[in-house]
């Protein structure tokens, strides 16, 4: 038995070795700063910056902001600390935002707002409610909602007076500075905290303003915008911080320009039968004797008014605005026009004038509603200038780049399934918008940052972790 | 049917409603005799558990015999997610399949008939809460009980053949994951629980063994599709319907509380050398070729009541997921060495290589090609009485997918990352033959 007994302790022995040594280790990607220094880190932007969410800025997208995440991430490869203007916690309701109150039987969310917890006031312009003041002095999310790279050299931007002002930089302002340009207040940031690492992710408004308002408001000219943009990043590599750019994402990929979709509303007008009571005043209208038929192939067509001011039939290229939502089909209040608006009459296949004729009497929807083809056309091509002047900063000054259009016409097109969980550009459902159709959720906060990150390792050699997104919410729905 | 595709039976249920799925840890473990010399046996004819790797060569044992055998696989797993973070370790759990198999017949018979049952695949995984692939798995538990009687023949006495029939006689399965719940929800929780029918496959070979030295065998074991029906769903920790919004919204997506799955479990065709140098080394080569490519997706029907109804999602009353997996092959050496007339050193080792191509790794089976390494130790006490000891130590080999993989193949139901596993699988068995 004695050899037995030798063998079987060897045998346990290799078995106990085998089992202490099982669990295997998955080498660290050893974070690491690479080139960079993370030491202290400066945000600058809009209200992307910020953490402007749900049409509002409140406590807790701040809290959720990419520059936030960033740093928390940051802190892991040697950043500091990262302090932003949060509202305090007895006005966490901030500027207030939308909630969701409840879905109709279609499943349509109905949006109610928040009201901010307190009045604070009204500006000396009689119209713009004041925020919160940030009474802090070491400000390192310079994110002010709103604005342009072609308000950033504007005096008094943030000052409280009676032809206007922009409240969210009003509140970081105080004393002497009030009467800052959005630069001098980088610059005073950059001499103060001498940042050694900083984003830049300006130049949405100068496009957004313009598609959000149907083509009404203003594009930047792309001379202003590169003078401005270089200034400003000028202003943030003067003291030797890297840093990273970003581009404009396409405005027209946003649910905003996507939730209410025109062909389905041109179906929805074409295939509603024209009432009897109407054929009367249509026949009137159309110079036909009341007692001829209508015209064959005559249906309800869905029109547009167009930037230049044209009443035209719609085409799926236009885009419905949000707000056009509650806009279309709403009776008309003049007793001479008897469509509801955006409808009017067409006759497929109508010679011009006949066409023209029915365009003239149609109720077309009002241009702030609708950003028509053309204007399309043209946000899209100042979107790729503008990004042209961006990457070509980026790529002058060495600077990493998160081409944000790119990544979000892929999310468009393809969604982004994290970890097992669909995400998409959807309204709602797609956990990555929040309920103004324009502004990420912190979920969509959080991919930002990962993109960002991922840029920023690429360009300096880093290791910086990421994030689980699935662990952000996306919009938040009612109890 | 091969143990391997049995434990890939275990991973079909895995799928969760996302349809997530995957073959559990494959541990192809025969007889603790085979297991000490990495597996091998087709080409043997040493023992009773000849009637799993090669019924042929049943026939040229010379005893009447019955062995019982017991293993414990301890998994140890690692993953980190593509976006970095903290390394995902399992919860620390124990399986321990088993096997009995005797077989008896006329001393100086030419037949031998026998019996075996077998618990090919069983597994239980338990990842760490929060981990990134929740939404995929969290848990799996999968059970198996094989029972296989056997007819073998010797033709002449150096060429026999054999056939059992595999009856899939018990096997059950528990999965579960995470669903994510819009906020200010949080996430829920999905349990698919459910028991297989009794399946039927046909385990077949030949044995010749043209000298004292030499032998060589073939096998062949047929695809069988296991079903499950009327398996069980549970969903937790949703919002009240009645009293919520969001309850309400989300009641009509997780109506199904029954599930069906069907899972076809490949054939395999195995051959295997015996080598016979001397009256005290035994030495075994093995190739399994495993059909695998049958395995090309994971699907779960679900119902109410008998009719079809959503689990998850609002337009479709299925889950699937893909699989698409290649065909594989497994390499086995081994080797046994009599010291004494009563002891036996066993000494094996196997390159298992995976079915799951990039892009497909699942968290129920971070699988990858496996080095395999084993050792045994038989020794008779009496000469009809003898104990084996075996240990196995399977390393799958790190794997590491990305997200633009997942994205290029549609399987983004499952997470990027780097899976690595280690399994360590001692055990112990007792023969008596007479």
């Amino acid at each position: 038995m004695k050899p037995v007994f030798n063998y079987a302790a060897a045998a346990l022995g290799l078995m106990g070795l085998g089992l202490t040594s099982c669990q295997p280790d998955i080498d660290d990607p050893k974070s690491s700063a690479g080139q960079a220094d993370f030491t202290t880190y400066l945000a600058v932007g809009n209200s992307l910056t910020a953490g402007f969410s749900d049409n509002g800025l409140y406590l807790e997208g701040q809290q959720n902001s990419y520059p936030s995440i960033l740093a928390q991430q940051f802190a892991k490869v040697g950043g500091g600390a990262f302090v932003q203007p949060l509202f305090p916690a007895a006005n966490s309701n901030g500027s207030g935002y939308l909630s969701i109150t409840g879905f109709s039987t279609s499943g349509t969310p109905t949006l109610g707002p928040v009201a901010p917890n307190a009045g604070v006031g009204i500006g000396a312009d009689n119209s713009t409610p004041l925020l919160v003041k940030y009474t802090g002095t070491d400000n390192q999310n310079l994110g002010v909602p709103g604005i342009r790279v072609a308000d950033v050299t504007t005096p008094g931007y943030g000052y409280n007076n009676p032809s206007g002002f922009n409240p969210y930089f009003e509140r970081l302002l105080a004393g002497p500075s009030a009467l800052f340009s959005y630069q001098q207040y980088v610059e005073e940031r950059v001499t103060t905290l001498k940042p050694t690492f900083f984003t830049n992710w300006l130049g949405n408004n100068d496009v957004l303003g313009y598609a959000t308002s149907g083509g009404t408001a203003p594009l930047t000219g792309v001379a202003l915008f590169t003078t401005k943009y270089t200034a400003i990043t000028d202003v943030l590599t003067a003291g030797g911080a890297k840093g990273l750019l970003a581009t404009i994402p396409n405005v027209v990929n946003v649910p905003f320009f996507t939730t209410v979709p025109t062909a389905n509303v041109i179906g929805l007008i074409n295939n509603t039968p024209i009432p009897t009571a109407l054929e009367p005043a249509i026949k009137a209208a159309l110079g036909l004797p009341q007692s001829s038929p209508l015209p064959t192939g005559l249906r309800f067509g869905f029109y547009i008014t167009t930037g230049t001011g044209a009443k035209r039939l719609a085409t799926s290229s236009d885009l419905l605005l949000l707000t056009a939502q509650a806009a279309i089909n709403v009776p008309s209040t003049n007793p001479l026009q008897p469509f509801p608006s955006g409808v009017g009459l067409e006759i497929p296949g109508a010679p011009a004038a006949t066409a023209a004729q029915l365009a003239a009497t149609s109720n077309a929807l009002d241009s702030r509603f609708v950003l028509d083809a053309a204007e399309v056309t043209s946000v899209q091509n100042r979107t790729a200038e503008l990004n042209t002047v961006i990457t070509n900063v980026a790529n002058q000054k060495g600077l990493a780049l998160f081409d944000s259009n790119t990544f979000f016409r892929g999310v468009a097109t393809n969604g982004l399934v994290i970890n097992g969980v669909n995400n998409t550009a959807a309204f709602v459902s797609g956990n990555l918008f929040s309920l103004d159709g324009v502004h990420p959720t912190p979920r969509g906060y959080a991919v930002i940052a990962n993109e960002m990150i991922k840029a920023i390792n690429a360009k300096y050699g880093a290791a910086v972790p990421g994030v689980d997104a699935t662990a952000y919410r996306g919009v938040r729905f009612p109890q | 049917m091969t143990v391997k595709s049995l434990l890939l039976a275990g991973g079909a249920f895995l799928g969760g409603t996302s349809g997530a799925l995957a073959s559990g840890f494959q541990v192809y473990l025969p007889s603790q005799q085979s297991i000490g010399m990495g597996g091998v046996g087709v080409g043997l004819s040493m023992e009773q558990a000849a009637q799993f790797m090669n019924p042929g060569a049943m026939a040229m044992l010379r005893q009447n015999g019955v062995q019982v055998g017991a293993s414990a696989t301890f998994a140890r797993s690692a993953f980190r997610s593509a976006n970095g973070g903290e390394q995902r370790e399992l919860q620390n759990t124990v399986v321990t399949p088993f096997n009995v198999y005797a077989s008896f017949g006329p001393k100086e018979g030419k037949w031998r008939a026998g019996v075996s049952v077998y618990t090919p695949y069983g597994s239980q995984l338990k990842y760490a809460d929060g981990w990134e692939g929740r939404f995929s798995l969290t848990e799996i538990t999968l059970q198996s009980v094989y029972v296989q009687p056997t007819f073998s023949y010797a033709i002449t006495d150096k060429l026999s053949i054999g056939a059992g029939l595999m009856i899939l006689a018990y096997g059950s399965v528990n999965l579960q994951r995470d669903i994510a719940l819009p906020s200010p929800y949080p996430e829920g929780h999905i349990t698919l629980d459910g028991t297989t029918e009794t399946a039927f496959g046909v385990n077949a070979g030949i044995f010749f063994k043209p000298s004292d030295k030499l032998s060589v065998g073939v096998s062949y074991r047929s695809k069988i599709d296991a079903k499950a029906k009327g398996g069980d769903v549970t969903v937790t920790g949703l919002p009240d319907p009645n009293t919520t919004i969001t309850g309400a919204l989300l009641a009509p997506r997780f109506v199904g509380n029954k599930f069906d799955a069907t899972l076809p479990l490949p054939a395999s065709v195995n051959i295997g050398l015996g080598i016979m140098p001397n009256d005290k080394l035994t030495i075994g080569l093995d190739v399994n070729w495993t059909q695998w490519s049958e395995y090309r997706a994971l699907r779960f029907d679900f119902t109410k009541d008998g009719a079809p109804a959503s689990v998850g999602d609002l337009t479709r009353t299925f889950s699937e997921s893909k699989r698409n997996y290649e065909d594989a092959l497994t390499f086995r050496l081994g080797g046994q060495y009599k010291v004494t007339d009563k002891l036996a050193l066993r000494l094996g080792g196997a390159y298992d290589m995976t079915p799951v191509k990039d892009g497909y790794v699942t968290p129920e089976t971070p699988d990858n090609d496996r080095i395999i390494g084993t050792a045994g130790i038989g020794y008779d006490i009496t000469e009809n009485l003898g104990v084996d000891a075996s240990f196995m130590f399977q390393a799958i080999l790190k794997r590491t997918q990305t997200e633009a993989q997942l994205l290029d193949n549609g399987t983004t139901d499952r997470v990027a990352g780097t899976y690595r596993t280690n399994i360590s699988i001692p055990g112990i068995g007792v023969r008596y033959n007479f």
